[in-house]
Order: structure tokens, then C-alpha cells, then sequence
């Protein structure tokens, strides 16, 4: 393990990503050290999401890099892994997803319990153990026989958060986790990234919410025109940004 | 008379449970060619479905009597009537309910997928445990409909001389100068269909416990 400390959790280098004539990402390098919070912040149409789901490898990379401390994903030109290895390099992470996803027919306590018990072939009690003290972290039990649709959008959210952890990953990423919320049922779920900033679980956030980056990241990166514009701590890319399309993003944004 | 009915009527209810026991698990690879990403049994697929539901059951029946027959010189026996019509009736049905399949299956959004592959499932773990139990919600009002039609068209099969209840029927009609056996039929059929029309509300209250 010891080695592995300064090799970067996720390392992606010179990321390119095309819709058709649409190039997406245009040589985007991303890595993120172990324990690190990163919130990528930038207008629409700027590359954010597509480069979340090429790290999270929903989306393949037409070239550049992308691995997982030893796991190779790509060493480019659009080469994957084996089934075998995106396999190993997909239990590095987990992704909680702008529209939540969670499985409607499953209670709350199902969704959390599934993955570990039918992925990982953990034994099913000690999952629940686990499953139960997640549902407590973001402050959902009494809620564990519920159904999705039961569930508040806050609520179904951080019910999301506690399924992707359910599998110990060391990088979380969370696609606009508040974007589809009613605004006063962001707090909920920004209060359980915050919590989980704090600990050393690694986390990648594309948000909105400029506050919250400012507030929770170590790291902000700034995207647009699909490449990395600016990058840095929070209070120099937010506060005193060096480019000019940061500077213009950022007062149209409070403004 | 209501005896020799009711005979018939075992009959229906044979071809009935044979066709749903043959058509319904049939249907599932069906389906699943139906939506390969191989052309060619794409294209395959879409030409039988398009043949079974584009030609009548009755014909399809006669075909597959006299097929072995006029193809291979196999010669008819007694018993190539029932199995012609009971597999007439599943390739027919399978057709159908491969169809209603593809469009359940189609309708799971996919960020279901996309949330099954992070968590690391594979296809088959994807379609077993997170498609499937949501398609077979979204299909059932579609699938009784459909169960409800196959109760009626078993009374096709008397067109190729299998003595189901409705044949009976007809049979007791000439010889008794009367409609009354046609009208104990249909209530007979009707009944049957109230019982089908309850199963399938059963099965939709069941799995009420969740929208999306």
C-alpha cells in the first residue's frame, strides 16, 4: 500500500471525446490524489459530464489515458482493458448520478444491499450491518423499507449516495448532484458530501452550487470548450481567477 | 349436452395452459433477437414476427398440419392435428408477447443500465435483477389483454378438427336443432375470460407497491 500513496487514485491524461463532428473533450488531463476533493465547475455544453462519464467509463475515450492507480483503463487511442480489468478498474469508484437512478422496484435497504451482495458475493448479514449504519450516515433510517417513490428527492438522492458507498469504492464522483433537487432540498445532500469530504474517501463533484465547491473542494477545476481552462485552490479560481473565461463565467454566475 | 361441453372445454383449457407454458418462456429469446446487435437475426426475427402476426392463426395452422406432410412425405397420423394446432398456437403467441416484451423492455430508462454498470453487474445480472422485474410491471395490463384474446382463439383450433369446446359446440348445434349450446359456450368462455381478467389484477395490485 505504501507505494501506492503517491501514485494519483485517478489519473487521465490528454482525454479526447467526440460526438460526431462534436469534439466534447479536447485533451483533458484530471488526476486526483487519494483523500483529495475536486469540484469541476463550468458553463453547459463545457465537457464537465462527458469527462465524468469517461472517468466512470460510461462513455469510451476516442484517445488519451485513463487509469486507476495500477489498473489500466486506455493507454490511449481508444484501446480498452479487458472485461476483466474494467472490471477491477470500475471497483475503484463509484458514481451517484444527477437523476439518482435508483432501482424503483427495490426498497431503500435492497438498493443499498444488492450491489455488495450480488457483485462483491459478500455474505448477506454482515452486508446488512454495513448497509444499515450507511443508511444511518446520510440520515435516512427509519426509511430502510421504503421504496424509492416514497422518498423525497433529498432523500433519494442521499439513499444514492449510501448505494455507491455500499461498495467501498475510493473515489466518489457525483454527476450535478443537486441539479435535479428543489432548492431547499439541496442542503440535505450537500451536508453528506460535506460530511464525506472530511473523511479520506476521494471525491469528484461537477456542481453548480459555487458556494459548496468553495466551501468543500481542496481543488476547483474549471472547464470549458472541453479542455481544462484553469485549475487551482478554491479562493485563486474563485475568488481571483487568472483567465478571462473564468472571470466571465464566474460574474455571469453570481450576477 | 353441458357434459359432452364441458369434455370440450378441457380441451380449451389444454391448448389454453400449452400455448401460455410454450409461448410465454419462447417469447423471451424471441424478444431478445428481436433487439440483437446482429443484423441478420435481427432481420430474421422481424420477418418471422412479421409473418405470425401478419398471417391468420387458421392458416398458420393448416400449414404446419400438411407441412411434414407435402415437404418431408411424413405421413399424418392421428395425433398431428393436436400438435399441429398446439404449436401453430405458441410460434403465434410468442410472436406477440415477444413484441409486448421489446416494448417493456425498451420503455426501462437508461440510466437503470448506466447505474447497474458503475455498480458493476453484468448483462445478465443487469437483465435479471433490475430490467426484468420492472419490465414484467409495465407489461402486464398489455400481456392480459393479449391472455384474454388467446382464450377466444382457442376456438380457432375446431377449423382443423380438434374437438375443443367450441367444435363440441357446433357439433351439438347441427344434431340438436338448437343455439343454446353456442350460447353455454360463450358464457363458458366468458367465465373463463373473469377469471383470467381477476389473475391479472391480482398481479397488477401485487406489484403496485412502487411507481416510477
Amino acid at each position: 500500500m505504501s507505494e501506492q500513496n503517491n501514485i494519483p487514485a485517478v489519473s487521465l491524461v490528454g482525454a479526447k471525446k467526440s460526438f460526431g463532428e462534436n469534439e466534447v473533450l479536447r485533451g483533458v488531463t484530471l488526476e486526483v490524489n487519494r483523500g483529495e476533493t475536486v469540484a469541476v465547475i463550468g458553463p453547459s455544453g463545457g465537457g464537465k459530464s462527458t469527462l465524468l462519464r469517461c472517468m466512470t467509463l460510461l462513455e469510451r475515450l476516442d484517445d488519451g489515458t485513463l487509469r486507476y492507480e495500477d489498473d489500466v483503463v486506455t493507454e490511449g487511442y481508444g484501446v480498452y482493458a479487458d472485461k476483466r480489468a474494467l472490471a477491477k478498474a470500475r471497483s475503484h469508484f463509484g458514481l451517484v448520478f444527477q437523476n439518482y437512478n435508483l432501482f424503483p422496484h427495490m426498497t431503500l435497504l435492497q438498493n443499498v444491499m444488492d450491489a455488495p451482495v450480488q457483485v462483491q458475493k459478500r455474505p448477506r448479514a454482515e452486508v446488512e450491518k454495513e448497509a444499515c449504519a450507511l443508511i444511518e450516515k446520510v440520515g435516512l433510517t427509519g426509511n430502510e423499507y421504503k421504496v424509492p417513490c416514497q422518498l423525497s428527492g433529498g432523500q433519494q438522492q442521499r439513499a444514492s449516495i449510501a448505494r455507491a458507498l455500499a461498495l467501498n469504492p475510493e473515489i466518489l464522483y457525483f454527476d450535478e448532484p443537486t441539479s435535479a433537487l428543489d432548492p431547499e432540498l439541496t442542503g440535505e445532500v450537500l451536508k453528506v458530501i460535506r460530511q464525506l469530504a472530511a473523511e479520506d474517501i476521494t471525491i469528484v463533484v461537477v456542481t453548480h452550487e459555487m458556494a459548496f465547491a468553495r466551501e468543500v473542494a481542496d481543488r476547483v477545476v474549471f472547464m470549458d470548450g472541453g479542455v481544462v481552462v484553469e485549475e487551482g485552490k478554491p479562493e485563486e479560481v474563485l475568488v481571483n481567477p487568472t483567465q478571462e473565461r473564468t472571470r466571465a463565467f464566474l460574474e455571469r454566475y453570481s450576477g | 349436452m353441458t357434459g359432452m361441453l364441458f369434455e370440450g372445454f378441457g380441451v380449451t383449457l389444454q391448448i389454453f395452459f400449452f400455448t401460455l407454458f410454450g409461448s410465454i418462456p419462447l417469447a423471451v429469446p424471441v424478444a431478445l433477437c428481436r433487439m440483437s446487435k446482429i443484423g441478420i437475426i435481427r432481420t430474421i426475427t422481424r420477418a418471422y414476427i412479421s409473418i405470425m402476426r401478419g398471417t391468420p392463426l387458421m392458416l398458420q395452422m393448416f400449414a404446419i398440419y400438411f407441412a411434414p406432410y407435402y415437404v418431408f412425405g411424413i405421413e399424418l397420423t392421428t395425433d398431428s392435428k393436436w400438435q399441429a394446432c398446439i404449436v401453430a398456437f405458441i410460434i403465434n403467441y410468442a410472436a406477440y408477447f415477444a413484441e409486448i416484451y421489446r416494448s417493456g423492455i425498451q420503455s426501462i430508462p437508461r440510466g437503470q443500465y448506466e447505474a447497474a454498470e458503475v455498480l458493476g453487474y453484468t448483462r445478465a445480472q443487469t437483465f435479471v435483477r433490475i430490467v426484468f422485474p420492472q419490465v414484467v410491471k409495465r407489461i402486464l395490463p398489455a400481456m392480459g389483454n393479449e391472455i384474454i384474446t388467446l382464450v377466444k382463439d382457442t376456438s380457432l383450433a375446431f377449423a382443423i378438427g380438434v374437438a375443443e369446446m367450441f367444435s363440441t359446440a357446433k357439433a351439438l348445434v347441427a344434431s340438436q336443432v338448437s343455439m343454446v349450446p353456442f350460447a353455454i359456450s360463450a358464457v363458458f368462455y366468458w367465465v373463463f375470460n373473469f377469471v383470467v381478467e381477476v389473475a391479472i389484477n391480482w398481479g397488477e395490485k401485487r406489484l403496485a407497491y412502487y411507481h416510477d
